[in-house]
């Protein structure tokens, strides 16, 4: 039952991404991309991180997608219609660069999958003899909670301060032009 | 396989429960704005109007499904269902009575807040889908107020969180009543684990809980779109707001997650902060009147209660209230709410180390 469910959450993922990019109509494929975050939050129960499946719900879902939602309902359409006609766009390769990218990239992937299959890092098979691996009811929250304020709590701090400089620099351009 | 059965039961069942809830709100509504406006309200379908609703729902099934020519069809039709199911999926984590709750999850709070907050997604297809101006501009103020809105809703559940220590729902309201598992204290200072009641809810807990309830009741308020925050629909300005296009059965789904939508946060806060399925009143004495009033019946019924009175609460605030203008909306948000519920974060965090040890 749970493979069944997962290949499902697989299948729609990878579908739905590949319908979206080769959607022409923007605000479908934003509304698209919405299923390709769920789809993944049900693959991040699968790997036992409820966590960061919620929070993938309740900051892309619920923010970033919101945000870009709300970008593309409010923007010019004269800028829209240039997006939507592609080849002028910064980031667009031609295709056989953006191929060649991204076989290379399945490349890798697969050369790690195989690597992971052939030698099973240490310590997963230290944790599996210590007993300490995770169990789909165990309390990741609070693992999470100590983890972020003692291991990791200079990474988190970091993050903060980035994040407190993208909010004043937000609120620095939303002034208006002659109070700077 | 009889275990499925059963997750279907209970899902038809939550279905069933937030159909009639909202049949017997939207009554109640009526008769509420009704009273305060000093007139009658609906009197003349059945008996004192009781067959008003029913007789509403029973015009909306029967409608035709009405497309518009320029909206975008798929958006159009799946907006109201992915609306509902946002709101109807939050109601699997909320706890009924003791050991009845659909699913007892670890990170429950945390669920029913990230699920909630794809209604807004749903919102903005249902207002670009419409291909109508007045359904645009309805999303966008609404989307704009719930993602505003959800900020101090979740600072001051996190304050109540910092002093519960769970996610999970069901131990949340264990621990507020004579139940509890770990020492509760009434304001800090008086041990009541045995007294239970009323004294053990978590917003009797520590003093700024009280206020973090306040909080996330304007808050909620605003997030389920109710007046005195309704300028998404509001009627003399953008014809119905996001919902201009929609009609029959489709119509009825939105309303049905309107309703779904004021129970499931009334039903948030009392589990949070007022004792769930706990009953208010305490053990005086020889008196053991929260050991009489606890159980699984007992819990059912004082979670409905309580629930309906905040509802009923919403209602009466709704026809009492005038609307607030939108930039009164976001200062309300910005500039009083949100820095309390960090003022109430901060003292929890406080709380939590210098009084709770």
């Amino acid at each position: 039952m749970e493979s069944i469910l997962f290949y499902c959450f697989a299948t729609v993922a990878v579908g739905t991404s590949f319908i979206l990019v080769s959607m022409r109509n923007i605000a479908r494929a934003l509304f698209l991309f919405f299923v390709v975050l769920f789809a993944m939050a049900g693959l991040y129960v699968f790997a036992l991180a409820d966590f960061v499946a919620l929070t993938q719900i309740l900051i892309y879902v619920g923010g970033v997608l919101v945000l870009l939602l709300f970008a593309f309902m409010l923007s010019n359409k004269e800028l829209l219609n240039q997006l939507q006609a592609g080849t002028s766009h910064f980031f667009a390769l031609p295709v056989w660069q953006a191929l060649t990218v991204a076989l290379l990239f399945l490349g890798v992937l697969l050369y790690a999958a195989l690597q992971f299959d052939r030698h099973e890092p240490q310590w997963i098979a230290a944790a599996r003899e210590a007993g300490t691996v995770i169990t789909p009811t165990d309390r990741t929250v609070q693992h999470l909670g100590i983890h972020l304020m003692t291991r990791y709590l200079l990474p988190f701090e970091v993050i903060s301060v980035l994040l407190m400089m993208a909010l004043m620099g937000a609120a620095h351009l939303a002034r208006k032009g002659g109070q700077t | 396989m009889a275990f499925y059965i059963t997750y279907i039961g209970i899902g038809l069942a939550l279905f069933g429960f937030i159909a009639l809830f909202a049949l017997a709100a939207v009554y109640a509504e009526r008769k509420i704005a009704g009273f305060v406006q000093d007139r009658l309200g609906p009197m003349e379908t059945g008996r004192y109007g009781s067959l008003q609703t029913l007789a509403d729902i029973l015009k909306l099934i029967q409608k035709e499904f009405i497309t518009p020519a320029a909206a975008d069809k798929v958006l159009f039709i799946a907006a109201p269902v992915i609306i509902f199911m946002a709101v109807f999926f939050g109601f699997i984590a909320m706890p009924w009575a003791p050991g009845w709750v659909p699913a007892a999850l670890n990170i429950g709070l945390f669920y029913v807040l990230a699920v909630v907050s794809v209604d807004a997604i749903g919102i903005l297809m249902a207002g670009w889908g419409s291909n109508n101006k007045f359904s645009l501009l309805g999303s966008l103020r609404a989307v704009a107020q719930i993602v505003s809105y959800e900020i101090p809703a979740g600072l001051a559940l996190i304050a109540a969180v910092m002093v519960a220590q769970t996610l999970n729902m069901q131990e949340m309201v264990a621990n507020q009543g004579i139940r509890a598992t770990v020492p509760l204290h009434f304001l800090g200072v008086w041990e009541v684990t045995e007294i239970g009641g009323i004294l053990a809810w978590n917003v009797f807990q520590a003093p700024h809980l009280l206020v973090a309830y306040v909080l996330f009741f304007i808050a909620s308020l605003a997030e389920c779109n109710r007046a005195p925050f309704d300028i998404p629909e509001a009627e003399s300005e953008l014809v119905g707001g996001f919902h201009t296009e929609y009609g029959g059965l489709r119509f009825a789904f939105l309303f049905l997650a309107e309703y779904a939508m004021m129970f499931l946060v009334a039903m948030i806060g009392v589990v949070v902060f007022l004792g769930g399925w706990n009953t208010p009143l305490p053990n005086i004495g020889a008196l053991k009147l929260a050991d009489w009033t606890t159980g699984v019946i007992w819990g059912f019924f004082w979670t409905l209660s309580k629930t309906l009175f905040f509802v009923g609460v919403q209602m009466w605030i709704r026809w009492t209230l005038p609307r607030l203008r939108a930039d009164q909306l976001m200062t309300l948000c910005w500039k009083v709410l949100t820095p309390l519920g960090f003022l109430c974060m901060a003292i929890s965090g406080i709380w939590r180390v210098m009084v709770m040890v």
